[in-house]
Order: C-alpha cells, then structure tokens, then sequence
C-alpha cells in the first residue's frame, strides 16, 4: 500500500472511524471547551484588545480590529486543532494506549493509521472552525464584527484542506519526540510562533523579499488571508490558489516522512 | 498429516550488522499448538513481527494457507489472529464495543457480527462485563478479552505472545482452558511462553531457537530428550562431594553443569548416571526426568558463553 494512495483505502477511514466514534462518545467535553477558546480571544483581543485600536485598512476596505481578528481565529483554529491532536491525542493513543499496535495486529497497515489520525485531525479542525463560525456569526448580529456570513460555510472545507498538512506535519513529531514532555519544543517552538505571525491576530509586512516568499509557503498565512478575504470582501483573491498549493507542499513530504518516522517507531523496522 | 496453514522458510533478519533470526524454518498445521521457545534475545519477537507482517524478513518466504504472504498480503491478514503481550485493548470503548470496533478493521466484513461478539463473549465468561469499561476487568479478563478480540474475525491461525504473563495461577489455568478449546476448533495456534509447564502441556511441537536459530524442533518429550538427555541429577548445596562431581562430570564431556542457588544441575546420560552412582556411591543427590526449564538454562548457559 502506498503511503500517499492509503488515503483512499478503506482501513484508513476505519482509524478514522474509530477516532470520531470515541469523539462522539465524549462530544460535551470535546464540544464545549474549544467553543469557550473563540470566545475569550474575541473578548480579550476583537473587544478588549481592539477597543484600543483604529479601524484598518484591509485591502482597500476599511474595517475594525474585531472584523479583522475573526477570520484570523478561523486560521488560528483550523491550524491548532489538527496540528495539537495530531501532537497530543495521537501520542496518547500510540504510546499510553497502544491502540495502533492493537490496530496493526488486524489487516489495518501503518499507511493507514497516518492517514486516519491525519484525517481525522483535519475533521476535528472542521467541527472546531465550525464552532467559531458560530461565534462569529454571533457578534456580527450584536454588532460587534462586520462580516460576509454566507461565506462563512466554506471556511470549514477550508480549514480541512489546510488541516491535513497541520495534522501530518505533527504526526512527524509524534514519532519522534521520546517523551510527551518534548511536546514542548513544536507546541512553544513552531505552534505558538506560527500561529501568530501568520496574519492571524495582526498583519505581518515583512521587509525582506525572502520573507515575504516564505509567507507564501505557510499555509497558515494562506488559510487566514483566504478566510479573510472571503469573509470580508467575498473574495479570497489569489490565496485560495496559495492555500491549496501550500497545502500540497507540506502535506506530501510531510505524510511521507511520517509514515517512514512512525514505521521505526511504531514496529521497529 | 494436515497441510500446514501457516509455513515459514529459510527466515532471516538482520539489525545492522547483528543477525537476529538466521535460515529458520518453522510451521503450524491446523489444530495444533507450537510452542516457540528461546531465552530473551533469541530472536522469538522478531520472528513473530515478521509472521505477523510487522517488518519484512530479509530473506525468505512465509505461507499462510499455502499462499505467499508477501503476495497476498491482505488475504494472509484476514487469516490471522494477533494476541500481542501488551495490553492495547482499546480502553475508549466497552468490553462488547473493543470486539466490534476491532471487527470493523477486517474484509471481508465478519457475517453476524452481533452474533459472533455474543458467542465470544458468552465463552469467554465476558458477558457480564459487556457494557463496562475494560477497567474494570481484572488481569486474567483482560487477558480473556484481548483473546476474543484476536479471534473476532474468525482467523485460521493464532498467535499467542505470553499469554499468562503476569496471570495468577487459577487465572493461568483457565487461560490454558481457552486455548485448548481453540485448538480442538481446529485454529492453528502459535504460542510463546516462558512457563515451561505451559509449553510443555498446551504444545503439540516446539521449536527452541537460540541466535535466531532453530536448536531444536519436534514434540516436547523428544526436544527434551534430544537436547539434554535422559536424566537430570541434582546435588545439594550441603553435599561435601559436589566439587569434585562436577569436576568428574566436566572431565566426561557434560557442558551443562549448572549451579542454581548452590545446587549443581546437570543432564546426564544412562551410562553417566550409572558412572557415577559406581564413582560417587556415598554422595546424595537427586534424580529426575529433564523438563524445559533444564533446556532453557542449557540454552541460557550456552548464549552466555557465545557472547
């Protein structure tokens, strides 16, 4: 089974399965919390934080701090869900619960198990981003942002696209990092850092070109300037198109290399 | 003779420079039980990932049901059955749930499932835990379930990686119980162990490997037999005499002489045995039949010397 064309195998989407099952069985606990995280940044930073700062100009439109943080929180949700379950929640399964070894013991192959925890990171980031779409549209009812509702259910399909590198990218690091405490360097490390110089909570110009070419690459960037611009202008421009391409630079390597990281890990070969 | 369900040839896997299973051969026919033996590094773990498709061997050919594994891949899956010795039930789901969610990782799908998880758990004596969580089963229960699970889909062979490890003995027995019942239903078993009375009872062949290779294979008695010998004679630890026998004994060729908490243990043939009863008439000691665990320190005794 190739490691890329496992996507499509049925035992891919049975680890999926198995995953969203256990999801469903805790669904308050896994509902509640991450609809309380949108909230307190829309108070802290959109109300709190923006009540301090003058309206932006966003291509050409001008518009409020909060309108500008909202599709920012769609970037910040669709990268930090997948990419920490993919850290945390897949580590737990392989390593305290040994459910992959119990997995790998029936006709399920490793190409597989990435793929499921990669999908099934990517769907969590959708129910999550769906969840502060629900939020978002709140505050644009009570005024508090200004925003193009009827584009807010693609942001979604957006954030699973963009999921799936997140989530495969962390998968790297769930086959590496000896212990869970090491979870530490890509959470404070790459996490933290990312998420906010991705134009999620303020603009980013960097001078240099380079910079700006690497910003390119980074599809947390993209995802936040293609859910901007839809929900703002109606228009995600040319950053659906970078969302995509970004998407496919990180996700290929980045599931290669963890199929090949997990094998040694996980059986030893 | 059955055809064997499960057939090894010439199996080799190397780490780097280290050969860790060297040419070895092995099988397992339908209804039967084969015991694969050998002290910690003999290469028993490697062997079994590379049955189980874990790691692909590096030279040689498995068979399952007469078809190469490595060619029909997902057909040999479906056809085995995998207790591993770690616990990797899955602890998110109930007793009857860990059986259905693990049915849900095979094709063809299981006919009757419902049908199938109420068998399972009805002879497995799990039926009154169904709807809890595996926490609260006690060892030899989740021992029991993570059988059943291995068995769900109907497999042709099963392996058993130290099945009792850790269990108390009535707990042991009742575990020795189900596999015997799985063998009569015809399932090809292999079991690992370190009990030398569970290989020795539940087995029906054993293959003792040693650095990978196969030492010895054929029925207990007879792998004991031809390993060890007729006798083993034990001298106590207060016996004056016992330097000296040993002595005696290494001088007529025994390389086993083993001493264990002070007594010497050392396999003996007929005609030793009859030396030195004649050599050492005063001397007390004892005599018994060899069992595994006199193979087994032989085997440890002679990887200590090899390394």
């Amino acid at each position: 089974m190739g490691s890329l064309t496992a996507v499509a195998n049925w035992r891919s989407w049975a680890v999926f399965r198995r995953n969203a099952l256990v999801y469903l069985r805790n669904w308050r606990t896994a509902v509640i919390p991450p609809a309380m995280e949108p909230v307190i940044f829309f108070l802290a930073f959109g109300i709190g934080f923006g009540g301090f700062i003058e309206d932006l100009d966003y291509r050409g439109t001008m518009i409020n701090y909060a309108t500008y943080v909202a599709p920012g929180l769609i970037a910040y949700t669709g990268f930090g869900t997948p990419y920490y379950e993919a850290l945390y929640s897949a580590y737990v399964r392989m390593f305290y619960q040994k459910t992959w070894d119990g997995i790998l013991a029936t006709q399920v192959e490793l190409p597989s198990v990435v793929w499921g925890e990669i999908l099934w990171g990517a769907v969590r980031g959708m129910v999550n981003i769906s969840i502060v779409a629900v939020v978002i549209t709140v505050f644009d009812l009570l005024g508090v942002v200004d925003v193009k509702l009827e584009f807010l259910v693609f942001m979604p399909m957006l954030g699973f696209v963009a999921g799936c590198a997140f989530a495969s990218f962390a998968l790297i690091f769930t086959a590496t990092v000896p212990a869970i405490d090491h979870m530490n360097y890509p959470v404070f490390l790459i996490g933290w850092p990312v998420s906010l110089v991705s134009n999620t909570f303020f603009p980013v110009e960097p001078q240099s070109a380079a910079l700006r070419a690497l910003m390119q690459l980074n599809p947390v960037y993209q995802l936040a300037e293609c859910a901007r611009g839809l929900l703002v202008l109606g228009n995600p421009g040319s950053h659906l198109l970078g969302l995509l391409g970004s998407t496919a630079l990180f996700l290929v390597p980045c599931t290669l290399l963890s199929v090949r990281l997990t094998r040694r890990r996980v059986l030893g070969d | 003779m059955t055809t064997a369900i499960l057939e090894a040839r010439d199996l080799t896997k190397s780490y780097g420079d280290r050969v860790v299973v060297d040419h070895l051969d092995l099988s397992c026919r339908r209804g039967t039980v084969l015991g694969l033996l050998g002290p910690n590094g003999a290469g028993k773990t490697t062997t079994l990932r590379m049955l189980y498709g874990f790691v692909p061997p590096d030279e040689g050919t498995i068979y399952y049901g007469g078809k190469r594994f490595s060619e029909n891949r997902a057909e040999a899956k479906r056809m085995i059955g995998v207790s591993t010795q770690d616990d990797s039930l899955d602890y998110d789901f109930t007793v009857a749930q860990n059986l259905l969610i693990y049915a849900s990782y095979f094709r063809p799908r299981v006919e009757n499932l419902e049908g199938r998880v109420a068998e399972l758990l009805e002879r497995f004596d799990l039926t009154p835990y169904a709807n809890e969580s595996p926490h609260v089963l006690s060892g030899g229960y989740v021992r029991r379930l993570l059988i059943a699970r291995s068995i769900v889909h109907r497999p042709s062979v099963l392996f058993l990686d130290e099945p009792t490890t850790g269990l108390d003995p009535s707990a042991r027995l009742d575990v020795w119980e189900l596999i015997d019942g799985m063998r009569a239903d015809g399932l090809g078993i292999v079991l690992t162990t370190h009990y030398m009375d569970e290989a020795e009872r539940l087995s029906d062949e054993l293959l003792v490997i040693h650095e990978g290779r196969n030492v010895v294979h054929g029925e207990p008695h007879r792998v004991i037999d031809s390993v060890l010998g007729d006798h083993v004679i034990i001298v106590p630890r207060a016996e004056p005499a016992r330097e000296d026998i040993a002595a005696w004994l290494r001088d007529r060729g025994a390389e086993q002489v083993a001493t264990v908490l002070g007594e010497l243990r050392v396999p003996v043939s007929k005609e030793d045995l009859a030396a030195l009863t004649a050599r050492f008439g005063e001397a007390t000691w004892q005599v018994r039949p060899p069992n595994l665990d006199d193979l087994f320190i032989a085997l440890a005794r002679r990887n200590g010397r090899s390394r």
